[in-house]
């Protein structure tokens, strides 16, 4: 097999505007849960997912079926297994029983199919962060096997869109948290995949990053794609997210559209709250000496 | 283990205050920084620090004013967690690092009785005052070089502790003495006084010497490790990094030097003039102490023991003094974020590679070697090693031109663990391999790139080396048998990156094996190199009876059979490796992500 063969997505320019195909019926983003139950095949689908790290259950049998071309938002406290359950449907960590399909395709047993479809910026695992931005682009484009004037382009365009042109030549070892965000979110866009998974993507990212990222993503989301985040975050889930899944302590505890999960409470800091079970506790008797004579 | 273990780690409830949350993670280092690229060093190492176990839990209770009893007390325990915790982690690494410590203490039994054997015949002071100088070397080499060194306590952690230098590095002193190092000293050193040992003066005089010659030992790599920290965390004196590979270059030459010594006429009485000198070195000098009083010179003896003493003292304030710079310096990657950003230029050569997958990992791997301290460091050491040991040997008139042999094997190492030098970067590659024909691919990349600096080098190194010993006749079957070793190192090194893959920590100048993982180190490449050397034989099985069979046989023939032979040994080692670096591409993250 020739070594560039393997982009089998179909060609959509990075900035989403030619992806009528795959445009949702309803052609419109909504918050509201009218399109609560999707009849096209989920974008991802995870069934009975299990991992255990010696005596801790981190993903304690889950199932989820994420919609295609929805802003998704996998929250949850930490420690509630989103970055495993993340690892494990981008088959980055084995897990010890269950299935993940993506776009119809079984992650463990058609690799093939999946790794092109999907793009991934995992947290805390490093970029080969001794490339510059640039190089880096290059380098993970044409590991994607797509043709190097083609990688070359796509990353001139990423980095001007994501405000990385004036560090294009910086390693990346000397870049801030919000560009090192940016540069693997370029990364992980270049191929133009049909699923982006995103592990935090905001953690530790100034506003401005923050705010071109979400602005990429949006647009990324427009043209049909899909894209899963993960983030504890509530404001941010609820601001961006048109579907959301709950995780606490290795288990699913609502998945739906953000209405759905919402129901009739004002916030989905308040749902989420309340599906967790804390009800604002007053524990502060046991800190009594804090503040108190020093 | 992946992020996502290390991630659920965090999280939980910390069950035992201070060392024992590190379960599961030795280094202590949930990474936020170092997991997300340590984007600046400095920020990293501040909130590593912040969240380090010992941050957390006991030391900070025990101040302000922590003696160093309590800190002791704290590091101690702690160093043990980590290696039990570290331990804890795969059965497999469990049983690598017990055969690596039980194997450690074998030959320092064997070297206890056999010191003991050696008391009361002729040479045995010098032998005694040459074991314990080549310890100390040993020792201060160590923390450069050796993988699983003392990887544990990395002083630059315990930062923003209330901890005065005093207590810190009484108690770092004392928590260095635990480990299976240590014992293996002591246990030479027991052995170095019994030996020559006499009467009551000399037992009370190796009462003392003992402990002092082992504390000399560990402060001396303590030393040297906060030094090279420095040097490898900041990025100007990561250019001087590059003379330590020296160091080691310089050192072997030594030993071999005296071993060669030692094997000629003269005997241990050609070392007696060398052991006149050493023994006024600390710590040779405890040793020799011994031996002068049992002699009944005690005047000798008091002054052997004093100069020890002094050295220990003047170690211990050096050290101090180095970590209490370390420790309040900016962090040298504060100052490079101010740097101007560098121009691109891609050199002619990286211009000449092939595009498609093997050309941009070439160009990756290539690039690594020349901005990734870690990875040059490596390789100026090997290069440095891989040149000095076969022309110095021609210098002093007595090597072989089979010592050219030495530049492609040293250069051969640097396949092993191929994945481990990716660190966790290693997703953005897993994410990329789909089959085995990608996995193959990436690998023979990963080899071709080796070779590209290996096959000019070698054959360089052959040509001088035969150059010097006047010895052009033999090039070709030189040649022939490096290109085979390179071959065998390049096969051996693709399976063993595949199957032992380890974590080398990127945040510490201190680590070159995560935790835990120096057993699998070891297997992975000292087994390899027994493999190659292994599949190496049939060529050397050649050469022998070339010159068995004739005296002007034709060893040329050597030369293509050789570099075919090699070519086909690393190929057939790719496609074995392949198929299982596609199938374990998890696994292999897991184990690559620990630093």
């Amino acid at each position: 097999m020739p070594e560039q063969a393997r982009d089998h997505t179909p060609d959509r320019a990075p900035e989403g505007t030619g992806a009528p195909a795959r445009m949702r019926d309803d052609g419109a983003r909504d918050d509201d849960g009218a399109g609560g139950a999707p009849t096209a095949p989920p974008a991802v689908r995870v069934e009975g997912l299990w991992k255990r790290f010696g005596e801790q259950i981190a993903v304690a049998g889950i199932d989820l079926a994420l919609p295609a071309g929805r802003f998704i938002g996998l929250v949850g406290p930490n420690g509630a297994g989103k970055t495993t359950t993340l690892s494990m449907v981008t088959g980055l960590l084995r897990p010890d029983g269950g299935r993940v399909t993506v776009a119809g395709h079984d992650v463990w047993r058609d690799p093939v199919e999946v790794k092109a479809r999907i793009g991934v910026l995992p947290e805390g695992l490093r970029l080969f962060d001794r490339l510059s931005g640039r190089e880096l682009l290059g380098y993970t484009g044409r590991l994607r096997g797509l043709p190097g004037a083609e990688v070359d382009k796509r990353a001139t365009q990423l980095l001007d869109v994501l405000d990385l042109a004036g560090a294009q030549h910086k390693l990346v070892i000397d870049y801030s948290t919000g560009m090192r965000k940016k540069i693997g979110l370029a990364a992980a866009l270049l191929h133009n995949p049909e699923v982006l998974f995103l592990d935090e993507p905001f953690e530790g990212v100034d506003p401005v990053s923050a705010q071109t990222i979400r602005s990429v993503l949006e647009r990324y989301t427009d043209s049909g794609a899909t894209v899963v985040f993960s983030s504890h975050v509530m404001e941010l889930v609820e601001s961006l997210c048109d579907w959301v899944a709950v995780m606490v302590a290795g288990r699913i505890r609502a998945q739906g559209t953000l209405a759905e999960v919402r129901s009739d409470a004002p916030s989905l800091q308040d749902a989420f709250l309340e599906l967790v079970g804390a009800r604002g506790l007053d524990r502060s008797e046991s800190l009594d000496w804090l503040g108190g004579a020093r | 283990m992946t992020r996502a273990a290390r991630r659920s780690r965090d999280d939980e409830p910390a069950r035992v205050p201070g060392a024992a949350d590190a379960s599961g993670q030795p280094t202590g280092d949930p990474g936020p920084g170092a997991g997300a690229g340590a984007p600046l060093a400095g920020a990293a190492s501040s909130v590593r620090t912040g969240t380090s176990p010992v941050g957390t839990g006991t030391v900070a209770r025990t101040a302000p004013r922590a003696s160093m009893a309590s800190a002791a007390s704290v590091l101690v325990p702690l160093k043990l967690s980590l290696l039990r915790n570290g331990l804890r982690q795969s059965t497999g690494r469990t049983a690598a690092y017990i055969a690596s410590g039980v194997l450690a203490l074998l030959v320092a039994a064997a070297q206890l009785l056999g010191l003991v054997l050696l008391r009361g015949t002729a040479h045995v002071g010098t032998v005694t005052v040459l074991l314990t100088a080549v310890l100390a070397l040993g020792w201060a080499v160590m923390p450069l070089f050796f993988p699983g060194g003392d990887e544990t306590l990395d002083p630059t952690r315990l930062v923003m502790l209330p901890l005065r230098p005093h207590p810190l590095t009484g108690a770092l002193l004392a928590a260095s003495l635990v480990g299976i190092g240590p014992l293996f000293a002591l246990c030479l050193l027991v052995g170095s006084a019994a030996a020559t040992a006499r009467g009551a003066a000399g037992t009370a005089v190796a009462v003392v010497a003992v402990p002092l010659a082992l504390l000399l030992c560990v402060t001396l790599a303590r030393v040297v490790a906060t030094a090279n920290i420095r040097l490898l965390t900041s990025r100007k004196g990561r250019d001087l990094a590059v003379l330590s590979g020296l160091v080691i270059a310089v050192g072997v030459q030594v030993v071999n030097f005296g071993a060669q010594r030692l094997g000629e006429a003269g005997g241990l009485a050609a070392l007696d003039p060398v052991a006149a000198v050493v023994r006024w070195l600390p710590p040779a000098a405890a040793t020799g102490a011994v031996a002068s009083a049992s002699e009944g010179a005690y005047g000798r003896a008091a002054g052997q023991l004093l100069l020890s003493v002094a050295a220990l003292a003047v170690l211990l304030r050096y050290w101090r003094r180095s970590l209490v710079r370390l420790m309040t310096a900016p962090d040298s990657s504060t100052l490079a974020a101010g740097e101007p950003a560098r121009k691109e230029s891609a050199p002619a050569l990286e211009r000449l590679l092939p595009e498609g997958r093997t050309g941009t990992v070439m160009r990756r791997a290539l690039r690594y070697v020349w901005r990734d301290p870690k990875t040059k460091a490596a390789w100026i050491t090997a290069l440095a090693i891989g040149v000095i040991v076969p022309l110095f040997n021609a210098l002093q008139g007595r090597g072989t031109i089979y010592f050219a042999c030495f530049a492609a094997g040293m250069l051969g190492i640097q396949m092993y663990n191929q994945f481990g030098q990716d660190t966790s970067a290693f997703w953005m590659v897993a994410m990329t391999i789909s089959s085995p024909r990608d996995a193959y691919l990436e690998l023979r990349a990963r080899a071709l790139a080796l070779s590209l600096i290996t096959l000019p080098y070698s054959a360089l190194v052959t040509v001088a080396t035969a150059a010097l010993l006047d010895n052009w006749r033999a090039l070709p079957e030189a040649l022939g048998l490096s290109f085979a070793l390179l071959g065998a190192m390049l096969a051996t090194g693709a399976v063993a990156s595949v199957r032992f893959p380890y974590s080398i920590p990127q945040d510490s100048g201190y680590k070159n094996v995560a935790p835990g993982q120096a057993g699998l180190a070891w297997i992975s490449i000292f087994g390899g190199m027994l493999g190659a050397a292994l599949l190496c034989a049939p060529v050397i099985a050649l050469t022998i009876w070339l010159h068995v069979a004739s005296a002007d046989g034709p060893t040329w023939i050597l030369l293509p059979l050789g570099t075919a032979y090699g070519a086909l040994v690393a190929a057939v080692g790719l496609r074995l490796a392949a198929p299982q670096a596609a199938a374990r591409l998890p696994e292999i993250l897991t184990a690559v992500s620990k630093g």
